[in-house]
Protein backbone atom coordinates (compact mmCIF):
# COMPACT_ATOMS: atom_id res chain seq x y z
CA UNK A 1 0.00 0.00 0.00
CA UNK A 2 1.69 3.29 -1.55
CA UNK A 3 1.06 6.06 0.38
CA UNK A 4 -2.43 4.92 1.66
CA UNK A 5 -2.94 8.22 3.69
CA UNK A 6 -1.46 10.44 1.35
CA UNK A 7 -3.93 9.86 -1.61
CA UNK A 8 -7.44 9.80 -1.92
CA UNK A 9 -8.54 6.34 -3.86
CA UNK A 10 -9.19 5.41 -7.16
CA UNK A 11 -11.81 3.28 -6.56
CA UNK A 12 -13.96 2.89 -3.47
CA UNK A 13 -15.75 -0.05 -2.92
CA UNK A 14 -18.58 -0.18 -0.03
CA UNK A 15 -20.83 -2.64 1.45
CA UNK A 16 -21.61 -4.37 -2.04
CA UNK A 17 -23.52 -6.90 -2.64
CA UNK A 18 -24.34 -9.13 -5.49
CA UNK A 19 -26.83 -12.28 -5.56
CA UNK A 20 -28.08 -13.97 -8.89
CA UNK A 21 -31.98 -14.96 -7.85
CA UNK A 22 -31.68 -15.51 -4.20
CA UNK A 23 -28.07 -16.79 -4.56
CA UNK A 24 -25.55 -14.23 -2.77
CA UNK A 25 -22.40 -13.91 -4.60
CA UNK A 26 -20.52 -11.16 -2.87
CA UNK A 27 -21.33 -10.19 0.39
CA UNK A 28 -20.69 -7.15 1.97
CA UNK A 29 -17.14 -6.43 0.48
CA UNK A 30 -15.54 -3.41 1.00
CA UNK A 31 -12.24 -1.95 0.26
CA UNK A 32 -10.36 1.09 -1.12
CA UNK A 33 -7.82 1.13 -4.28
CA UNK A 34 -5.38 3.53 -4.37
CA UNK A 35 -3.30 5.09 -7.42
CA UNK A 36 -0.74 2.68 -8.65
CA UNK A 37 -2.13 -0.24 -6.19
CA UNK A 38 -1.52 -3.82 -7.01
CA UNK A 39 -4.57 -5.71 -5.48
CA UNK A 40 -4.35 -9.63 -6.14
CA UNK A 41 -7.83 -11.37 -5.23
CA UNK A 42 -7.55 -15.02 -4.55
CA UNK A 43 -9.55 -17.77 -3.30
CA UNK A 44 -11.42 -21.03 -3.91
CA UNK A 45 -13.20 -21.08 -7.48
CA UNK A 46 -16.61 -19.93 -7.04
CA UNK A 47 -16.45 -17.64 -4.02
CA UNK A 48 -17.48 -14.34 -6.04
CA UNK A 49 -14.14 -13.34 -6.92
CA UNK A 50 -15.04 -12.76 -11.00
CA UNK A 51 -18.29 -11.76 -10.04
CA UNK A 52 -16.88 -8.68 -7.72
CA UNK A 53 -14.35 -8.04 -10.63
CA UNK A 54 -17.07 -7.65 -13.10
CA UNK A 55 -19.13 -5.76 -10.28
CA UNK A 56 -16.70 -2.77 -10.44
CA UNK A 57 -17.16 -1.70 -14.10
CA UNK A 58 -21.00 -2.98 -13.68
CA UNK A 59 -20.45 -5.29 -16.29
CA UNK A 60 -22.81 -7.12 -13.21
CA UNK A 61 -24.89 -4.24 -11.38
CA UNK A 62 -24.56 -4.39 -7.48
CA UNK A 63 -27.46 -5.87 -5.83
CA UNK A 64 -26.59 -3.26 -3.50
CA UNK A 65 -23.85 -1.10 -1.82
CA UNK A 66 -21.42 1.37 -3.35
CA UNK A 67 -18.80 2.19 -5.34
CA UNK A 68 -17.38 5.46 -6.52
CA UNK A 69 -14.81 5.89 -9.32
CA UNK A 70 -12.34 8.82 -8.49
CA UNK A 71 -15.24 11.05 -6.62
CA UNK A 72 -18.35 10.04 -8.63
CA UNK A 73 -20.66 7.13 -7.28
CA UNK A 74 -21.00 4.74 -10.46
CA UNK A 75 -23.63 2.61 -8.97
CA UNK A 76 -25.98 5.70 -8.43
CA UNK A 77 -28.97 6.09 -10.43
CA UNK A 78 -28.48 7.77 -13.83
CA UNK A 79 -24.97 7.50 -14.20
CA UNK A 80 -23.69 6.36 -18.01
CA UNK A 81 -22.46 2.83 -17.11
CA UNK A 82 -20.64 2.51 -20.89
CA UNK A 83 -18.99 5.74 -20.22
CA UNK A 84 -17.87 4.17 -16.29
CA UNK A 85 -16.66 1.49 -18.17
CA UNK A 86 -14.67 2.92 -20.66
CA UNK A 87 -12.78 4.21 -17.35
CA UNK A 88 -11.87 0.73 -16.41
CA UNK A 89 -9.89 -1.88 -18.57
CA UNK A 90 -10.69 -5.20 -18.58
CA UNK A 91 -8.74 -8.64 -19.42
CA UNK A 92 -10.91 -11.60 -19.48
CA UNK A 93 -9.71 -15.48 -18.90
CA UNK A 94 -11.16 -16.48 -22.15
CA UNK A 95 -9.09 -13.51 -24.31
CA UNK A 96 -12.37 -12.44 -26.21
CA UNK A 97 -10.42 -10.86 -28.87
CA UNK A 98 -12.89 -9.49 -31.16
CA UNK A 99 -12.21 -12.50 -34.31
CA UNK A 100 -12.99 -10.22 -37.56
CA UNK A 101 -10.56 -7.31 -36.45
CA UNK A 102 -6.99 -8.14 -36.97
CA UNK A 103 -4.34 -6.90 -34.26
CA UNK A 104 -4.37 -3.12 -34.53
CA UNK A 105 -7.59 -3.47 -35.38
CA UNK A 106 -9.09 -5.22 -31.93
CA UNK A 107 -6.52 -2.43 -30.16
CA UNK A 108 -8.08 0.77 -32.29
CA UNK A 109 -11.69 0.01 -32.07
CA UNK A 110 -12.91 0.95 -28.40
CA UNK A 111 -10.61 4.47 -29.80
CA UNK A 112 -12.01 5.49 -32.96
CA UNK A 113 -16.07 3.86 -31.85
CA UNK A 114 -15.98 4.88 -28.36
CA UNK A 115 -13.61 7.66 -27.94
CA UNK A 116 -14.11 9.18 -30.96
CA UNK A 117 -10.44 9.38 -32.07
CA UNK A 118 -9.16 9.99 -35.62
CA UNK A 119 -8.09 6.84 -37.10
CA UNK A 120 -4.64 7.91 -37.41
CA UNK A 121 -4.57 9.02 -34.21
CA UNK A 122 -5.77 5.73 -32.58
CA UNK A 123 -3.08 3.68 -34.73
CA UNK A 124 -0.43 5.25 -33.43
CA UNK A 125 -1.52 4.76 -29.79
CA UNK A 126 -2.09 1.18 -30.44
CA UNK A 127 1.02 0.77 -31.83
CA UNK A 128 2.79 2.70 -28.61
CA UNK A 129 0.28 -0.09 -26.71
CA UNK A 130 0.99 -2.79 -28.35
CA UNK A 131 4.96 -2.50 -28.20
CA UNK A 132 4.09 -2.29 -24.77
CA UNK A 133 3.08 -5.94 -24.51
CA UNK A 134 5.67 -6.89 -27.19
CA UNK A 135 2.90 -7.68 -29.88
CA UNK A 136 3.55 -4.71 -32.40
CA UNK A 137 5.20 -7.44 -35.03
CA UNK A 138 2.16 -9.09 -35.20
CA UNK A 139 -0.70 -6.01 -35.98
CA UNK A 140 -1.59 -7.60 -38.68
CA UNK A 141 -2.45 -11.28 -37.63
CA UNK A 142 -5.97 -11.91 -36.75
CA UNK A 143 -6.95 -13.44 -33.39
CA UNK A 144 -6.83 -17.24 -34.49
CA UNK A 145 -3.64 -16.66 -35.58
CA UNK A 146 -1.97 -16.43 -32.43
CA UNK A 147 -0.71 -18.26 -29.41
CA UNK A 148 -3.06 -17.77 -26.03
CA UNK A 149 -0.44 -15.97 -24.60
CA UNK A 150 -0.13 -13.49 -27.25
CA UNK A 151 -3.83 -13.15 -27.48
CA UNK A 152 -3.82 -11.97 -23.93
CA UNK A 153 -1.20 -9.73 -24.53
CA UNK A 154 -3.57 -8.19 -27.15
CA UNK A 155 -6.24 -8.23 -24.91
CA UNK A 156 -4.28 -6.22 -22.56
CA UNK A 157 -2.91 -3.68 -25.33
CA UNK A 158 -7.05 -3.20 -25.90
CA UNK A 159 -7.37 -2.35 -22.61
CA UNK A 160 -5.10 -0.11 -22.54
CA UNK A 161 -5.67 1.80 -25.72
CA UNK A 162 -9.01 3.27 -23.37
CA UNK A 163 -6.63 4.71 -21.17
CA UNK A 164 -7.83 3.50 -18.15
CA UNK A 165 -7.69 4.75 -14.75
CA UNK A 166 -7.56 0.92 -12.82
CA UNK A 167 -7.23 -2.00 -15.05
CA UNK A 168 -9.07 -5.15 -14.11
CA UNK A 169 -7.75 -9.17 -15.05
CA UNK A 170 -10.38 -11.60 -14.47
CA UNK A 171 -7.97 -14.70 -14.10
CA UNK A 172 -5.82 -13.78 -17.26
CA UNK A 173 -3.53 -17.06 -17.13
CA UNK A 174 -5.90 -19.39 -16.34
CA UNK A 175 -6.99 -20.61 -19.92
CA UNK A 176 -3.29 -21.10 -20.76
CA UNK A 177 -0.69 -23.60 -21.16
CA UNK A 178 1.88 -23.14 -18.15
CA UNK A 179 4.81 -22.40 -20.71
CA UNK A 180 2.64 -19.21 -22.04
CA UNK A 181 1.89 -17.46 -18.81
CA UNK A 182 5.01 -16.14 -18.11
CA UNK A 183 4.88 -13.55 -21.04
CA UNK A 184 1.69 -12.44 -19.93
CA UNK A 185 2.87 -11.78 -16.32
CA UNK A 186 6.06 -10.39 -17.61
CA UNK A 187 3.60 -7.79 -19.50
CA UNK A 188 1.35 -7.36 -15.96
CA UNK A 189 4.73 -7.03 -13.92
CA UNK A 190 5.98 -4.51 -16.45
CA UNK A 191 2.64 -2.75 -16.50
CA UNK A 192 2.68 -2.23 -12.05
CA UNK A 193 6.18 -1.15 -12.49
CA UNK A 194 4.53 1.22 -14.52
CA UNK A 195 2.90 2.37 -12.02
CA UNK A 196 -0.53 1.14 -13.27
CA UNK A 197 -3.30 0.80 -10.74
CA UNK A 198 -4.53 -3.00 -10.88
CA UNK A 199 -6.69 -6.08 -9.63
CA UNK A 200 -6.62 -8.80 -10.59
CA UNK A 201 -8.01 -12.27 -9.54
CA UNK A 202 -5.64 -14.89 -10.06
CA UNK A 203 -4.75 -18.08 -8.92
CA UNK A 204 -0.52 -17.31 -9.73
CA UNK A 205 0.57 -17.22 -6.13
CA UNK A 206 4.41 -16.33 -7.35
CA UNK A 207 2.86 -13.34 -9.25
CA UNK A 208 0.99 -12.21 -6.13
CA UNK A 209 3.86 -12.91 -3.65
CA UNK A 210 6.14 -10.38 -5.82
CA UNK A 211 3.64 -7.80 -7.58
CA UNK A 212 1.12 -6.96 -5.44
CA UNK A 213 0.82 -4.52 -2.73
CA UNK A 214 -2.21 -5.89 -1.13
CA UNK A 215 -3.74 -9.25 -1.65
CA UNK A 216 -7.26 -9.98 -0.43
CA UNK A 217 -8.47 -13.44 0.42
CA UNK A 218 -11.90 -14.14 -0.48
CA UNK A 219 -14.50 -17.15 1.00
CA UNK A 220 -17.92 -18.01 0.42
CA UNK A 221 -18.18 -14.27 -1.32
CA UNK A 222 -16.74 -12.28 1.57
CA UNK A 223 -12.89 -10.87 2.72
CA UNK A 224 -11.92 -13.32 5.21
CA UNK A 225 -8.65 -11.60 5.29
CA UNK A 226 -6.31 -8.84 3.46
CA UNK A 227 -3.14 -7.72 3.56
CA UNK A 228 0.38 -7.36 1.80
CA UNK A 229 1.77 -10.28 0.24
CA UNK A 230 4.59 -11.32 2.41
CA UNK A 231 2.88 -11.32 5.93
CA UNK A 232 -0.96 -12.98 3.97
CA UNK A 233 1.94 -15.89 2.68
CA UNK A 234 4.09 -16.13 5.58
CA UNK A 235 1.76 -15.07 8.75
CA UNK A 236 -1.89 -15.52 7.71
CA UNK A 237 -4.39 -14.62 10.68
CA UNK A 238 -7.07 -16.51 9.25
CA UNK A 239 -7.46 -20.34 9.72
CA UNK A 240 -9.17 -20.74 6.35
CA UNK A 241 -6.65 -18.54 4.46
CA UNK A 242 -3.87 -20.78 5.89
CA UNK A 243 -5.36 -24.16 4.76
CA UNK A 244 -6.11 -22.06 1.41
CA UNK A 245 -2.45 -21.58 1.13
CA UNK A 246 -1.21 -24.58 2.24
CA UNK A 247 -3.58 -26.49 -0.59
CA UNK A 248 -2.30 -24.01 -3.25
CA UNK A 249 1.33 -23.97 -2.66
CA UNK A 250 1.66 -27.70 -1.71
CA UNK A 251 -0.58 -28.93 -4.56
CA UNK A 252 -2.34 -30.88 -2.11
CA UNK A 253 -5.04 -30.61 0.01
CA UNK A 254 -4.70 -31.63 3.54
CA UNK A 255 -6.21 -34.77 4.50
CA UNK A 256 -9.55 -34.46 6.04
CA UNK A 257 -10.19 -35.48 9.85
CA UNK A 258 -10.06 -39.04 10.42
CA UNK A 259 -8.16 -39.45 6.79
CA UNK A 260 -8.10 -42.63 4.57
CA UNK A 261 -5.00 -44.94 5.41
CA UNK A 262 -2.61 -45.64 2.60
CA UNK A 263 -3.38 -49.17 3.47
CA UNK A 264 -7.17 -48.26 2.25
CA UNK A 265 -5.70 -48.29 -1.78
CA UNK B 1 -36.40 -17.25 -79.08
CA UNK B 2 -33.74 -15.01 -77.54
CA UNK B 3 -35.30 -11.57 -78.54
CA UNK B 4 -37.96 -12.65 -76.33
CA UNK B 5 -36.60 -13.70 -73.27
CA UNK B 6 -33.88 -11.51 -73.00
CA UNK B 7 -35.80 -8.30 -71.88
CA UNK B 8 -37.06 -10.76 -69.10
CA UNK B 9 -33.76 -11.45 -68.05
CA UNK B 10 -32.66 -7.91 -66.77
CA UNK B 11 -36.77 -7.57 -64.95
CA UNK B 12 -35.84 -11.04 -63.25
CA UNK B 13 -32.79 -10.11 -62.34
CA UNK B 14 -33.98 -6.22 -61.15
CA UNK B 15 -36.86 -8.09 -59.01
CA UNK B 16 -34.46 -10.39 -56.99
CA UNK B 17 -31.75 -7.92 -56.22
CA UNK B 18 -34.44 -5.95 -54.55
CA UNK B 19 -36.23 -8.85 -52.79
CA UNK B 20 -32.97 -9.68 -51.53
CA UNK B 21 -31.91 -6.26 -50.18
CA UNK B 22 -34.99 -5.43 -48.64
CA UNK B 23 -35.51 -8.86 -47.25
CA UNK B 24 -31.56 -8.53 -46.14
CA UNK B 25 -32.57 -5.23 -44.10
CA UNK B 26 -35.54 -6.91 -43.14
CA UNK B 27 -34.11 -10.12 -42.04
CA UNK B 28 -30.59 -8.49 -40.04
CA UNK B 29 -32.95 -6.05 -38.11
CA UNK B 30 -35.83 -8.71 -36.98
CA UNK B 31 -32.82 -10.85 -36.23
CA UNK B 32 -31.32 -8.35 -33.72
CA UNK B 33 -35.03 -7.51 -32.17
CA UNK B 34 -35.62 -11.44 -32.34
CA UNK B 35 -31.91 -12.26 -29.73
CA UNK B 36 -32.05 -8.66 -27.98
CA UNK B 37 -35.39 -7.19 -28.31
CA UNK B 38 -37.55 -6.91 -24.64
CA UNK B 39 -40.42 -9.45 -24.61
CA UNK B 40 -42.60 -7.39 -26.43
CA UNK B 41 -40.27 -6.52 -29.83
CA UNK B 42 -38.77 -10.48 -29.66
CA UNK B 43 -42.35 -11.49 -29.81
CA UNK B 44 -43.57 -9.24 -32.64
CA UNK B 45 -40.01 -10.41 -34.82
CA UNK B 46 -40.96 -14.09 -34.47
CA UNK B 47 -44.69 -13.69 -35.22
CA UNK B 48 -43.64 -12.23 -38.42
CA UNK B 49 -41.00 -14.57 -39.26
CA UNK B 50 -43.58 -17.77 -38.48
CA UNK B 51 -46.55 -16.42 -39.90
CA UNK B 52 -45.31 -14.92 -43.31
CA UNK B 53 -42.72 -18.16 -43.97
CA UNK B 54 -46.62 -19.77 -43.16
CA UNK B 55 -48.09 -18.24 -46.46
CA UNK B 56 -47.39 -19.10 -49.89
CA UNK B 57 -45.38 -16.41 -51.35
CA UNK B 58 -48.14 -16.12 -54.48
CA UNK B 59 -50.48 -15.02 -51.57
CA UNK B 60 -48.44 -12.11 -50.30
CA UNK B 61 -47.84 -11.04 -53.89
CA UNK B 62 -51.83 -11.18 -54.43
CA UNK B 63 -52.82 -9.28 -51.01
CA UNK B 64 -49.84 -6.77 -52.03
CA UNK B 65 -50.91 -6.07 -55.41
CA UNK B 66 -54.62 -6.02 -54.95
CA UNK B 67 -55.37 -4.96 -51.73
CA UNK B 68 -52.19 -2.83 -50.52
CA UNK B 69 -51.46 -1.19 -54.19
CA UNK B 70 -55.10 0.11 -53.91
CA UNK B 71 -54.00 2.28 -51.28
CA UNK B 72 -50.42 3.16 -52.41
CA UNK B 73 -49.79 3.42 -55.92
CA UNK B 74 -47.49 0.43 -57.00
CA UNK B 75 -46.52 -0.67 -60.04
CA UNK B 76 -47.08 -4.51 -60.54
CA UNK B 77 -43.28 -4.49 -60.98
CA UNK B 78 -42.82 -2.73 -57.12
CA UNK B 79 -45.80 -4.88 -55.91
CA UNK B 80 -43.84 -8.02 -57.10
CA UNK B 81 -40.36 -6.78 -55.57
CA UNK B 82 -41.30 -5.84 -52.43
CA UNK B 83 -43.81 -9.15 -51.66
CA UNK B 84 -41.03 -11.43 -52.75
CA UNK B 85 -38.70 -9.27 -50.06
CA UNK B 86 -41.03 -9.46 -47.45
CA UNK B 87 -41.65 -12.75 -48.08
CA UNK B 88 -37.37 -14.01 -48.15
CA UNK B 89 -37.22 -11.31 -44.98
CA UNK B 90 -38.77 -13.89 -42.88
CA UNK B 91 -35.84 -16.48 -43.68
CA UNK B 92 -33.31 -14.20 -43.61
CA UNK B 93 -34.39 -13.65 -40.29
CA UNK B 94 -34.35 -17.01 -38.72
CA UNK B 95 -30.70 -17.29 -40.85
CA UNK B 96 -29.32 -14.06 -39.27
CA UNK B 97 -31.04 -15.40 -36.00
CA UNK B 98 -28.79 -18.56 -36.19
CA UNK B 99 -25.46 -16.70 -37.01
CA UNK B 100 -25.98 -13.93 -34.48
CA UNK B 101 -26.31 -17.19 -31.28
CA UNK B 102 -23.38 -18.36 -32.83
CA UNK B 103 -21.23 -15.49 -31.96
CA UNK B 104 -19.92 -16.53 -28.79
CA UNK B 105 -21.10 -14.55 -25.64
CA UNK B 106 -17.40 -13.34 -24.67
CA UNK B 107 -17.81 -10.94 -27.86
CA UNK B 108 -20.03 -8.67 -25.92
CA UNK B 109 -19.02 -8.75 -22.81
CA UNK B 110 -15.78 -7.33 -24.42
CA UNK B 111 -17.42 -4.52 -26.28
CA UNK B 112 -19.25 -3.77 -23.27
CA UNK B 113 -16.08 -3.82 -21.15
CA UNK B 114 -14.49 -0.97 -23.25
CA UNK B 115 -17.27 0.68 -23.35
CA UNK B 116 -19.41 0.42 -26.30
CA UNK B 117 -23.05 0.38 -25.91
CA UNK B 118 -25.39 -2.47 -26.78
CA UNK B 119 -26.05 -0.84 -29.85
CA UNK B 120 -23.02 -0.02 -30.97
CA UNK B 121 -21.58 -3.23 -30.11
CA UNK B 122 -24.17 -5.32 -32.16
CA UNK B 123 -23.60 -2.70 -35.10
CA UNK B 124 -19.48 -3.38 -34.97
CA UNK B 125 -19.31 -6.40 -33.06
CA UNK B 126 -21.99 -8.56 -33.80
CA UNK B 127 -23.12 -8.36 -37.08
CA UNK B 128 -19.72 -8.22 -38.89
CA UNK B 129 -19.13 -11.65 -37.30
CA UNK B 130 -23.04 -12.72 -37.89
CA UNK B 131 -22.72 -12.04 -41.22
CA UNK B 132 -19.51 -13.99 -42.60
CA UNK B 133 -21.16 -17.13 -40.46
CA UNK B 134 -24.23 -16.14 -42.36
CA UNK B 135 -22.86 -16.29 -46.15
CA UNK B 136 -23.38 -19.87 -47.08
CA UNK B 137 -27.13 -20.12 -46.17
CA UNK B 138 -27.93 -16.32 -47.42
CA UNK B 139 -26.40 -18.31 -51.23
CA UNK B 140 -29.29 -20.86 -50.76
CA UNK B 141 -31.62 -18.12 -50.15
CA UNK B 142 -30.34 -15.94 -53.20
CA UNK B 143 -31.02 -19.28 -55.12
CA UNK B 144 -34.45 -19.55 -53.78
CA UNK B 145 -35.49 -16.11 -54.21
CA UNK B 146 -33.92 -16.14 -57.90
CA UNK B 147 -36.66 -19.08 -58.54
CA UNK B 148 -39.63 -17.48 -56.80
CA UNK B 149 -39.45 -14.71 -58.67
CA UNK B 150 -40.84 -16.30 -61.62
CA UNK B 151 -44.38 -16.28 -59.49
CA UNK B 152 -44.44 -12.36 -59.84
CA UNK B 153 -45.54 -13.69 -63.94
CA UNK B 154 -48.84 -14.41 -62.01
CA UNK B 155 -49.38 -10.20 -61.59
CA UNK B 156 -48.43 -9.44 -65.39
CA UNK B 157 -44.66 -8.36 -64.93
CA UNK B 158 -43.13 -9.20 -68.04
CA UNK B 159 -40.26 -11.31 -65.97
CA UNK B 160 -38.42 -14.13 -67.39
CA UNK B 161 -41.20 -16.75 -67.14
CA UNK B 162 -44.36 -14.26 -68.75
CA UNK B 163 -41.47 -13.64 -71.56
CA UNK B 164 -41.12 -17.70 -71.71
CA UNK B 165 -44.77 -18.23 -71.90
CA UNK B 166 -45.34 -15.62 -74.73
CA UNK B 167 -42.54 -17.06 -76.75
CA UNK B 168 -44.01 -20.54 -76.08
CA UNK B 169 -47.27 -19.47 -77.30
CA UNK B 170 -46.76 -17.25 -80.32
CA UNK B 171 -43.90 -20.01 -81.85
CA UNK B 172 -45.89 -23.07 -81.17
CA UNK B 173 -42.57 -24.03 -79.56
CA UNK B 174 -42.88 -24.79 -75.60
CA UNK B 175 -39.73 -26.90 -75.20
CA UNK B 176 -37.63 -24.10 -76.88
CA UNK B 177 -39.22 -21.62 -75.03
CA UNK B 178 -39.35 -23.26 -71.59
CA UNK B 179 -36.21 -25.43 -72.17
CA UNK B 180 -34.42 -21.58 -72.69
CA UNK B 181 -36.04 -20.06 -69.97
CA UNK B 182 -34.29 -22.89 -67.79
CA UNK B 183 -31.07 -22.06 -69.31
CA UNK B 184 -30.78 -18.04 -68.14
CA UNK B 185 -32.31 -19.31 -64.70
CA UNK B 186 -29.54 -21.93 -64.23
CA UNK B 187 -26.40 -19.30 -65.38
CA UNK B 188 -28.19 -16.87 -63.16
CA UNK B 189 -28.18 -18.95 -60.21
CA UNK B 190 -24.77 -20.02 -60.72
CA UNK B 191 -23.67 -16.27 -61.10
CA UNK B 192 -24.96 -14.88 -58.06
CA UNK B 193 -23.94 -17.98 -55.87
CA UNK B 194 -20.47 -17.46 -57.28
CA UNK B 195 -20.33 -13.81 -56.83
CA UNK B 196 -21.62 -14.30 -53.12
CA UNK B 197 -18.89 -16.77 -52.73
CA UNK B 198 -16.58 -14.88 -53.71
CA UNK B 199 -17.49 -12.20 -51.18
CA UNK B 200 -17.25 -15.07 -48.41
CA UNK B 201 -13.46 -15.58 -49.44
CA UNK B 202 -13.06 -11.86 -49.24
CA UNK B 203 -14.41 -11.40 -45.74
CA UNK B 204 -13.48 -15.16 -44.23
CA UNK B 205 -11.57 -14.34 -41.15
CA UNK B 206 -8.24 -15.46 -41.22
CA UNK B 207 -6.78 -19.25 -39.61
Amino acid sequence: MKDETMTRPVLRIENLCKSFGTTPVVTDVSFDVHPSEVIVIIGSSGTGKSTLLQCLNLLHLPTSGKIFLEDQEITAPGVNQDRVRRQMGMVFQEFNLFNHLTVLGNVTVGMTRVLGMPVKDAEKKAMNELERVGMADHRHKYPAQLSGGQKQRVGIARALGMSPKVMLFDEPTSALDPELTGEVLAVMQKLAAEGMTMIIVSHEMGFAREAADRVIFMENGRIEEQGPPDRMFTRPESERTRKFLSIITTGKAEPPSGSLGQDTL
Amino acid sequence: MLQFLLPGLGVTVSVTLIALCLGGCIGALMAVFRVYGNPVIKGLAASYSVVVRAVPVVVIIFILFFVISAFIDLSPFMSGAIALGFASGAYQTEIFRGAILSIPRGQMTAARGIGMSRAKAIRCIILPQAFRVAIPSLINEVTLVLKDSSLVFVIGVPELMRRAQYASASTMEPLLAFGTAACFYIVLTLTLSKALEAVEKRFAIQF
